[in-house]
């Protein structure tokens, strides 16, 4: 009975901590990364307005006024919409993007306690495959925004959505296969604990499976250079046209905590999850010794932690990098990058990966 | 001067693999990125401030207005404390939105004392479209555009300025007298004999 209770108990920490950090620090703070950043890749200076008692924090205090202005926004939704639908769209395109979170382990196993400690909330053994399930259901949050808006521009963008997050889930699928038949494992904890080993990472195994992953994963995410669904200059603002207040807020939640998972399944598939090369948990572990077995094991633990969300963080600004670098595809353009050559590539790819791996069996 | 965009631009190989230009272009970007990012190092330890961020914290900051701008307009109050105003009416008649109002006054021939002054000057802001027509149209030399943009307020009728606000001296306006100077001879203007 003790145990179920404290297994819970560990569940819900873990849980509260992954909301904590997508939802309550990465989705928020994001919103301010992206104009600071943006603005000191072009030389300016950036959001830095709000101010409470002249304080201004960086502009920090923007976050804030955000939040308070879309709390107090008003809910419009327009005549001839479906309001079911309507309402009911931004929570279907929110709630995969956190759920997604469920499977991504954020550090290894550890004893504390006497008790074994896993770092991920649900260790499946189809980790993988559940990531690329719920993240292909949010397709329909964005379809449904469109459709039931009654608006020609929200139409064209959620068609556009569909097509694009269709054509480069083959893509990004087939890619993971490269992924998977190196490792030989879905689960992710196991895919994270292979990578203690240096020369076992992703990136060296799968260099081109890498970037055609990061490719599809932003396109999947519909930013700029993939924002087609959304491409302010020929449709408005595409699916979310009709959005406002804490609905359209939720859209943009959703974008920003999709960025936490794609750069926290790029850290776990080809960047050493939460290792740091050439130091091994047994290592690090014994490092520290002197504070006892548990003692030594927290520690471990939170420096895992660290260095898995200073991974992504760094993930983050890639993305944040080539979202202020790049300019938009052309819709021809972004179908024949998926179809005609992200396809066929990963599908070489697999078939050379299938080669090494039996010439070095 | 028209210019045509190659459109057809030839790609070598290279460029056209696409993946080592995205590289490029994001080293330009980051490269940009860290530049502001760690440009406050050498300025605080008291070199010379090197980050190519020129933006302006604009109510904190004000950037100093090139001679030929034109604000709102004032009148030349001379070292006598006089108004070089005389009240001709010219700049009234040449005003497209006929946003002045003068009022003159006049001395009955007593010698040695000013002629001919503005009894009142008021110049309607909210109506005001900085022409500088008032400016061309002085022979006296007596309004001027200034580089003052920054006026608001709550009520309509505090727009009206009158000629105790308007006053600006000559001393504070002698930059913009030698523009105004340069500008008519360069027009070839009736150019002042002062």
């Amino acid at each position: 009975m003790t145990d179920i209770i404290v297994d819970l108990i560990i569940t819900l920490v873990k849980i509260g901590f992954i909301l904590a950090v997508t939802v309550g620090f990465f989705a928020p703070i994001l919103t301010w990364v992206e104009r600071k950043q943006s603005a000191i890749m072009q030389d300016r200076i950036g959001a830095n307005r709000a101010d409470i008692m002249g304080f201004r924090a960086l502009g920090l205090f923007h976050i804030l006024a955000d939040a308070l202005k879309m709390f107090t926004k008003e809910d419009f939704i327009p005549d001839g919409a479906d309001k079911v639908m309507h309402t009911l769209s931004p929570i279907i395109a929110l709630v995969p993007a956190i759920i997604t979170f469920a499977v991504v382990p954020f550090g290894g196993q550890y004893t504390l306690f006497g008790k074994e400690v896993s770092l991920v909330i649900s260790d499946l053994d189809v980790g993988l495959l559940f990531v690329f399930a719920i993240a292909s259901l949010a397709t329909y949050g964005y379809v449904i925004a469109g459709w039931s808006s009654n608006n020609n521009w929200s139409m064209l963008g959620s068609m556009r959505t569909a097509s694009q997050m269709i054509s480069y889930e083959v893509a990004m699928g087939l890619t993971i296969i490269g992924v998977l038949m190196v490792y030989g494992t879905m689960r992710l904890t196991e895919i994270g604990a292979i990578q203690e080993n240096f020369f076992r990472w992703g990136i060296f195994l799968q260099p081109v499976g890498f970037f055609m992953f990061f490719t599809a994963s932003i396109a999947e995410n519909k930013r700029i250079p993939f924002d087609n669904p959304e491409a302010e200059s020929e449709l408005v603002a595409g699916y979310f046209t009709e959005y406002s207040g804490l609905k359209f807020g939720m859209f943009f939640m959703a974008e920003f905590i999709e960025m936490v998972t794609i750069a926290a399944l790029i850290t776990l598939l080809f960047f050493g999850a939460w290792h740091v090369p050439f130091l091994g948990t047994a290592t690090l572990i014994s490092l520290f010794d002197f504070l006892g077995a548990t003692g030594s094991n927290i520690v471990a633990m939170l420096f895992h932690v660290g260095v898995f969300f200073a991974k992504v963080t760094f993930f983050i600004w890639v993305q944040m990098t080539i979202r202020w670098t790049l300019p938009r595809f052309r819709y021809d353009q972004i179908m024949n990058l998926g179809w005609k050559i992200l396809l066929p590539l990963s599908l070489a790819n697999i078939v050379v990966t299938g080669i090494i791996i039996l010439a070095l069996a | 001067m028209a210019y045509y965009v190659d459109r057809n631009v030839k790609m070598t190989w290279w460029e056209k693999s696409y993946l080592p230009e995205i590289i490029r272009g994001m080293y330009i970007t980051s490269r940009h990125f860290f530049l502001n990012l760690f440009g406050f190092i050498p300025f605080l330890l008291g070199q010379k401030k090197e980050r190519p961020i020129f933006t302006v914290y604009y109510p904190e900051q004000t950037v100093k207005y090139p001679l030929a701008y034109r604000g709102r307009p004032v009148l030349a109050v001379n070292e006598k404390g006089n108004y070089n105003c005389v009240a001709c009416g010219l700049c009234e008649a040449a005003c497209p939105a006929y946003c002045i109002d003068i009022i003159p006054g006049s001395n009955p021939g007593k010698q040695n004392e000013l002629e001919r002054w503005p009894e009142e000057f008021t110049i309607d802001m909210s109506i005001c479209i900085f022409c500088g027509f008032c400016e061309e149209a002085c022979p006296e030399e007596a309004i001027f555009m200034s580089d003052m943009c920054e006026f608001n307020m709550l009520d309509r009728k505090q727009m009206k300025y009158n000629k105790e606000q308007l006053a600006v001296s000559t001393e504070d306006l002698k930059d913009r007298i030698e523009f105004t100077r340069q500008m008519s001879g360069k027009w070839n203007y009736s150019s002042s004999s002062r």
